[in-house]
């Protein structure tokens, strides 16, 4: 095995010793930064008078800068549990033994290039939420004073719901059936269930982009209108 | 359930677990839902609901409508009940200014005749019918009324939106 | 004579007692000063070579639990002075500025922290997952491990609120609206069952509106609920690192 290949060390001084000027580094970092920079307090909270933008924490703005592409209930409720559901059970739909505990891009091509699509898309999503996103949420470069007018967006149409459907069915159809008739061996490396839950999830994630992409490119607001919910 | 299978088929041992996991379970249950229960509280301290806008003849209307029949948006009670009234040819109704996309507060400007959102760029029309943004609907308006006084109550508690607008009470003829 | 009093304080009763063991280096003292320490007891006694290496591990988790660490002693400080009642909160906030010596300092450090805590966690989770430490063995602790993301999402929002300024009030607006959005159990979702007064929006604001319940209710979450629950997560992930053998690598 490989374990009785690596060499132990003793904890004791060498790890602790290095976790103790860990911290005694963070520490100074974190007095220095608190004495540099105040933490910021706008004006009291005040309900009849919106902040103009208002925008939550760095880490929420990704999910906020989706609320422009979705619906409060898709960007603020489904993307997030999906997201925390798909981490969860990452463990278990992957099956691929290799590179358990160490640095391997060549085994596990398709999990790692797929983590980081999302990865870096939640880090885009946020760069632009919280750095790009001027007064009424537009789209402001960072040289661009957020004093500029800008003209309102164009006029947006959605997609008839029959169109949508067959749109949304053949996404996923031939995002689900493609890979195993063209022989790419994930089907079989996955096993049924756990290759549809795997594509699912994939095709979930890029359709995030693709939803954003069809609304730049197209001005479509919706893929999908039903009476109850649209997507 | 005959008598017969019982007899046969529990034994004491066994009507005894059922017992103890079955009461253990409910009073589990119990204790989740009370818990549950004691995050909604029966009464709540909020604001009044209702307030008097003033006489029907202090929001008569000006010269000239605009392009959606309004006269005239009355922003008096905005800051404190978050209520705009909205005066027409021959009815007055007061307009809930909060987005009915995620809830924050329109501005209104009076030059353009617009309510604009300042969170997501929602807009709507001097009647709060929106028409650019992610807002789904038009602003909700509140009941209407004239009190006993004479004077104008509007009642916060009863929200119409854009399906009842027509309904009695959502609006006020002058 | 320096020296000389050193080697009594060390050699006394007092300090045995406490201390036990002392710098000879010997490798079984080496070995008992990891075993016998409660604090160190989070260590095995030896690691594999590559554990040293940041380039392998990264120290993400490490620092992030000692965020955590100053997130939890500044802001056992910054509770001294601060009231969760909306017309006091604010003014706390220029209290803690303007009046007390080092309060902001506190805050600031305080927030920042927060933040950091935010950005190690999730480096954190893209080293595990490079690395492939969540196979097997390790699977459910890659599970906790996510937990404990949400929780520190959800501890930094509840924090947001506190301050009571324009930045926090309508950033908690947004997000709370978005909850009454949702499917089923927010009243102006798609397929809702429920109306303003028992959705979800409504448990945690203990209110229509964002007001008095509303920052309790976040304020107690942000001290006692969700702190207590991320030390239970965290006390399980430390275990099961040990348990499900040893920090990552292969096996």
């Amino acid at each position: 095995m490989e374990r009785s290949k690596s060499k132990k060390h003793f904890v004791w001084p060498d790890l602790a010793f290095k976790e103790f000027l860990t911290i005694i580094a963070l520490t100074i970092i974190l007095i220095i930064w608190g004495l540099l920079m105040n933490a910021p307090l706008r004006e009291m909270a005040a309900p009849e008078r919106s902040e103009n933008p208002s925008k939550a924490p760095w880490y929420f703005a990704g999910l906020q800068e989706l609320l422009v592409y979705f619906d409060p209930w898709i960007a603020g409720v489904m993307i997030p549990v999906i997201i925390a559901a798909g981490l969860i059970i990452i463990p278990y739909i992957d099956t691929n033994p290799n590179g358990r505990g160490s640095y391997t891009f060549s085994l596990r091509r398709f999990a790692v290039i797929n983590f980081l699509f999302g990865f870096l898309l939640w880090w885009g999503l946020i760069f632009i939420g919280y750095f790009l996103r001027g007064p009424n949420w537009q789209l402001y470069l960072p040289w661009e004073s957020w004093g500029t007018v800008k003209e309102t967006e164009n006029y947006l149409w959605s997609l008839s719901p029959a169109i949508g459907l067959v749109c949304i069915a053949v996404y996923f159809g031939a995002g689900i059936l493609l890979p195993p008739l063209m022989s790419i061996d994930l089907y079989l490396l996955y096993g049924s269930l756990r290759y549809v839950i795997v594509m699912t999830l994939i095709l979930l994630m890029y359709a995030v982009p693709l939803k954003i992409f069809l609304r730049l490119a197209f001005n479509i607001k919706y893929v999908l209108v039903t009476s109850w919910f649209n997507l | 359930m005959t008598e017969h299978s019982l007899n046969s088929n529990v034994t004491r041992r066994g009507f005894l677990r059922i017992i103890g996991w079955g009461s253990f379970f409910v009073t589990l249950g119990i204790l989740i839902g009370g818990t549950m229960r004691f995050l909604f509280p029966r009464v709540l301290f909020e604001r009044p609901s209702t307030f008097k806008a003033g006489f029907p003849h202090e929001f008569d209307r000006k010269d000239r409508a605009d392009e959606n029949g309004v006269f005239e948006v009355y922003e008096k009670w905005k800051d404190e009940h978050s209520a705009c009234l909205v005066r027409e040819k021959n009815r007055i109704y007061a307009v809930h200014v909060k987005c009915t996309h995620l809830g924050c507060t329109p501005n209104w400007f009076a030059d353009d005749r617009i309510f604009k959102c300042p969170c997501h760029g929602s807009q709507f029309h001097s009647n709060g019918v929106n028409f650019a943004g992610p807002a789904p609907r038009p602003l909700d308006r509140f009941g209407i009324s004239i009190a006993d006084d004479g004077m104008i109550v509007v009642d916060k508690s009863r929200v119409y939106t854009s399906k009842d607008f027509d309904k009695r009470g959502a609006y006020l003829n002058v | 004579m320096i020296e000389k009093f050193w080697n009594k304080l060390t050699g006394s009763q007092l300090c045995k007692s406490i201390f036990r063991h002392g710098y000879e280096d010997t490798t079984r003292n080496r070995a008992l000063q990891v075993r016998s320490n409660v604090f160190l007891h989070l260590h095995p006694v030896s690691v594999p070579e590559h554990a040293f290496k940041i380039r392998f591990t990264w120290c993400m988790g490490g620092i992030t639990f000692f965020l955590f660490l100053v997130e939890a002693f500044t802001g056992v400080f910054l509770m001294f002075y601060y009231h969760p009642i909306p017309e006091f909160a604010y003014h706390d906030m220029k209290y803690l500025e303007f009046d007390i010596p080092f309060g902001i300092i506190l805050r600031n450090i305080h927030r920042w922290a927060a933040h950091l805590m935010v950005f190690t966690i999730i480096l954190h989770m893209l080293r595990v997952f490079l690395t492939g430490s969540y196979k097997p063995p390790r699977e459910f602790n890659w599970v906790v491990g996510v937990v404990l993301i949400v929780l520190t999402f959800l501890l930094s929002f509840t924090g947001y609120l506190l301050p009571w300024d324009q930045l926090s009030y309508w950033a908690i607006t947004v997000a709370t609206n978005m909850m009454g959005a949702a499917p089923f159990i927010g009243h102006e979702g798609p397929f809702s069952v429920v109306n303003k007064y028992n959705d979800i929006r409504f448990v945690v604001l203990g209110s229509t509106e964002i007001g008095t319940n509303a920052l309790l209710r976040f304020y107690v979450m942000h001290i006692i609920v969700l702190p207590a629950a991320a030390i239970i997560f965290m006390a399980v992930h430390f275990w099961r690192i040990r348990k499900d053998g040893g920090i990552s690598g292969p096996l």
